[in-house]
C-alpha cells in the first residue's frame, strides 16, 4: 500500500468520529446534488415534452384540393422554425374523435366524417415562433381556422402552460442550486475544520519531516488523499442513496406522469443518466477535497 | 585535493541575531571531509543556532555559510528538501514519529528522499542492526527506552547515507553507560568517513573522545 495512503487510512482510523462527520456531510451534500440533478432533468423533459407537442392545428377548408394541401404541407415543411408536419384527413380526424369517445360508442355512430376538417399539425421549434407561424398559416387560402391543441390546468393556451412550467421549473433550479451551493459550502467548511485540526494536529510531524528533508509535496499527500477519501465516500453514498431512491419511486413516478418522459424509460437510459451524474459529483467533489485540504495546509506555512 | 576543497562545512564571519539578542557574533570555522567536531559552550552559547544554520532552518542575518558547496543564504524554498536529504539529523528530543513503529521511522526517510518501496527493508534492516535495533523494528515509540529512542533517530538519520550528521545534544536525555554506548556507536559511523558535528556541553563525553573541539561562548569561538 502506498505509505501516503497508508498514512492517511491511519489518521481516519485514529478519529473515527471526525471521519464520520464530515462524511455524513458530504453524503448528505451528495444525496441532496443527485436529487436536484434528476429534478433538474425531469423538468427540462416536462417542458421539453410540452414544447414538441403537435401544438399547432391548421383545419383546412371542405373544398381545398389534395394538390394544395400538399403544397401547404411541403412549404411548412420547408421552414425551419416548424417541424413534425402530419397530414390528417376527415377520416383520421373522425377515427380519431371515435376513439376518444370510446367509452360512449354512440356519439361515434351519430357524426358523419364530412363535418370533420382535415387538417395540418405541426409543431414550433420554439414557442416564440409561435405567433408569427399561426398569422403566416392564418393567411393561407385553404386554411379556415388555426388553433392551439391542449389547454391544461384551466390556462387558455398552450404558451401560457408552458410559461407557467418554465417558471416553476426555474424556481426548482434556483432553490436547488442556492440548497445544494449551501450544503457544498458547508461541506467545505466542515473538510476545512477536520483538515486543520489533522494539520494542526500533525504539526510535530510536519516539523521532523521538515528537517529530514520531505518536499512540500510528500507532507501534504496524506492530507489530501485523506480529504479524497471522504469526498469519495461522500459522493459514491450520497449518490447511491439517491440512486435507490429514485429506482424505487421510479414506477410511481413514470405511471403518474403517463406517456411524459420525465425519467428515461429503459435500464440503460437510466444507467447513463445517473452515470453522467456520478461523474460530475466525481468531478465536483475532487475540486473541493483539492481546495479544501490545500487551504488548510497553506495556514502552517514554515518561514525561514 | 587542496585544503580548502576539503572543506565540507564553511562558516565565515557568520552573524546571527534574535532581537536584542547576538546569538552568533562574526563566526568563523571550517570542517573538513570525515571530521568528528563537538561544538561545546554553556546553554544559549549558540551551539543549537549553528547547527540550525547547517541544516538550513535559519539563514544568517551576515557572512555566509556554505555546506557542500551550497551557500545556504542562496537555498530557495524549493531547494531545501534536497539540500537536508544531504543531512542526517539527530536530536536531544529524539523528534521520532510516536505513532509509527521503529522500522517505519526508519523508513519513513527512505520514502522521503523517493527510494522505491521494495529497497526499505534490506536498507532498514542494515542500519537497525547497526544501531542494535533489529529485535525492536516492530515495536512503537512508546515502548522503548531513551537510548533505544535516540538510536532510532541515529537509525533514520543514517539510512539514507547522508554526507553530514549533525547531533544536537544526542546524549542529553541519556544515563552515562546509555551515552557512552550512542558515542560509540558515532565513533564507529565517523569511521565509515561520515562528517559529525556534534554539539554537547557533556564535557565527561567530550573529555573521553578526544576530538576536535569548537568552543562557543557568548555566540563567539573561545579559542
Amino acid at each position: 500500500m502506498n505509505i501516503h495512503f497508508k498514512t492517511a487510512w491511519g489518521y481516519i482510523r485514529r478519529s473515527p468520529f471526525q471521519a464520520l462527520a464530515v462524511s455524513f456531510v458530504l453524503t448528505l451534500t451528495f444525496f441532496v446534488a443527485t436529487l436536484v440533478s434528476t429534478l433538474v432533468y425531469s423538468s427540462s423533459k416536462l417542458i421539453n415534452y410540452f414544447e414538441t407537442r403537435p401544438q399547432v392545428i391548421a383545419f383546412l377548408k371542405s373544398d381545398a384540393q389534395d394538390s394544395d394541401i400538399a403544397d401547404l404541407q411541403h412549404k411548412l415543411e420547408d421552414n425551419p422554425h416548424i417541424k413534425d408536419v402530419k397530414y390528417v384527413s376527415k377520416e383520421e380526424a373522425l377515427s380519431i374523435y371515435k376513439n376518444a369517445t370510446s367509452d360512449n360508442p354512440l356519439l361515434g355512430q351519430l357524426v358523419d366524417p364530412s363535418i370533420f376538417p382535415a387538417s395540418l399539425e405541426f409543431s414550433v421549434t420554439d414557442l416564440s415562433f409561435a405567433q408569427n407561424i399561426i398569422d403566416q398559416v392564418k393567411t393561407e387560402n385553404i386554411v379556415d381556422s388555426v388553433g392551439f391543441t391542449a389547454a391544461l390546468g384551466g390556462e387558455s393556451s398552450l404558451n401560457s402552460v408552458i410559461q407557467r412550467l418554465k417558471t416553476i421549473t426555474t424556481y426548482v433550479r434556483i432553490g436547488g442550486a442556492v440548497f445544494v451551493g449551501l450544503l457544498a459550502v458547508t461541506s467545505l467548511v466542515v473538510l476545512l475544520v477536520i483538515t486543520s485540526m489533522r494539520v494542526v494536529g500533525r504539526r510535530e510531524e510536519v516539523d521532523i519531516l521538515n528537517l529530514i528533508g520531505a518536499t512540500k509535496g510528500f507532507i501534504r499527500s496524506p492530507i489530501v488523499i485523506e480529504a479524497f477519501i471522504y469526498t469519495i465516500f461522500g459522493v459514491v453514498l450520497g449518490w447511491a442513496i439517491a440512486f435507490i431512491a429514485v429506482l424505487y419511486s421510479a414506477p410511481t413516478i413514470v405511471s403518474y406522469f403517463g406517456e411524459i418522459p420525465i425519467l428515461p424509460k429503459d435500464v440503460l437510459g437510466i444507467l447513463e443518466l445517473f452515470g453522467v451524474i456520478l461523474a460530475i459529483e466525481l468531478f465536483v467533489g475532487a475540486a473541493l477535497a483539492l481546495s479544501g485540504s490545500l487551504l488548510a495546509v497553506s495556514r502552517v506555512k514554515k518561514v525561514r | 585535493m587542496s585544503q580548502e576543497e576539503n572543506n565540507l562545512i564553511v562558516f565565515k564571519d557568520v552573524t546571527k541575531v534574535f532581537g536584542p539578542l547576538t546569538a552568533l557574533d562574526k563566526v568563523s570555522f571550517e570542517v573538513k571531509n570525515g571530521e568528528f567536531v563537538f561544538i561545546t559552550g554553556p546553554s544559549g552559547a549558540g551551539k543549537t543556532t549553528i547547527l540550525k544554520l547547517i541544516l538550513g532552518e535559519l539563514i544568517p542575518d551576515s557572512g555566509g555559510v556554505v555546506v557542500d558547496g551550497s551557500d545556504v543564504a542562496k537555498l530557495t524554498e524549493k531547494d531545501l528538501p534536497s539540500y537536508r536529504q544531504k543531512i542526517g539529523t539527530v536530536f536531544q528530543d529524539f523528534k521520532v514519529l510516536s505513532e509509527r513503529t521503529v522500522f517505519e521511522n526508519t523508513a519513513v526517510a527512505l520514502a522521503v528522499i523517493g527510494l522505491p518501496e521494495s529497497e526499505w527493508d534490506l536498507r532498514v534492516q542494515h542500519v537497525l542492526k547497526l544501531v542494535g535495533l533489529s529485535r525492536n523494528s516492530d515495536h512503537f515509540p512508546s515502548q522503548l527506552s531513551g537510548g533505544e529512542l535516540q538510536r532510532v533517530s541515529l537509525a533514520r538519520a543514517l539510512v539514507v547515507n547522508p554526507k553530514i550528521i549533525l547531533a544536537d545534544e544526542p546524549t542529553g536525555n541519556l544515563d552515562w553507560e546509555t551515552s557512552d554506548n550512542l558515542m560509540q556507536l558515532f565513533e564507529k559511523i565517523n569511521k565509515e568517513g561520515k562528517t559529525i558535528i556534534m554539539a554537547t556541553h557533556n564535557m565527561e563525553i567530550v573529555k573521553k573522545y578526544k576530538k576536535r573541539i569548537i568552543n562557543i561562548v557568548g555566540g563567539k569561538i573561545n579559542k
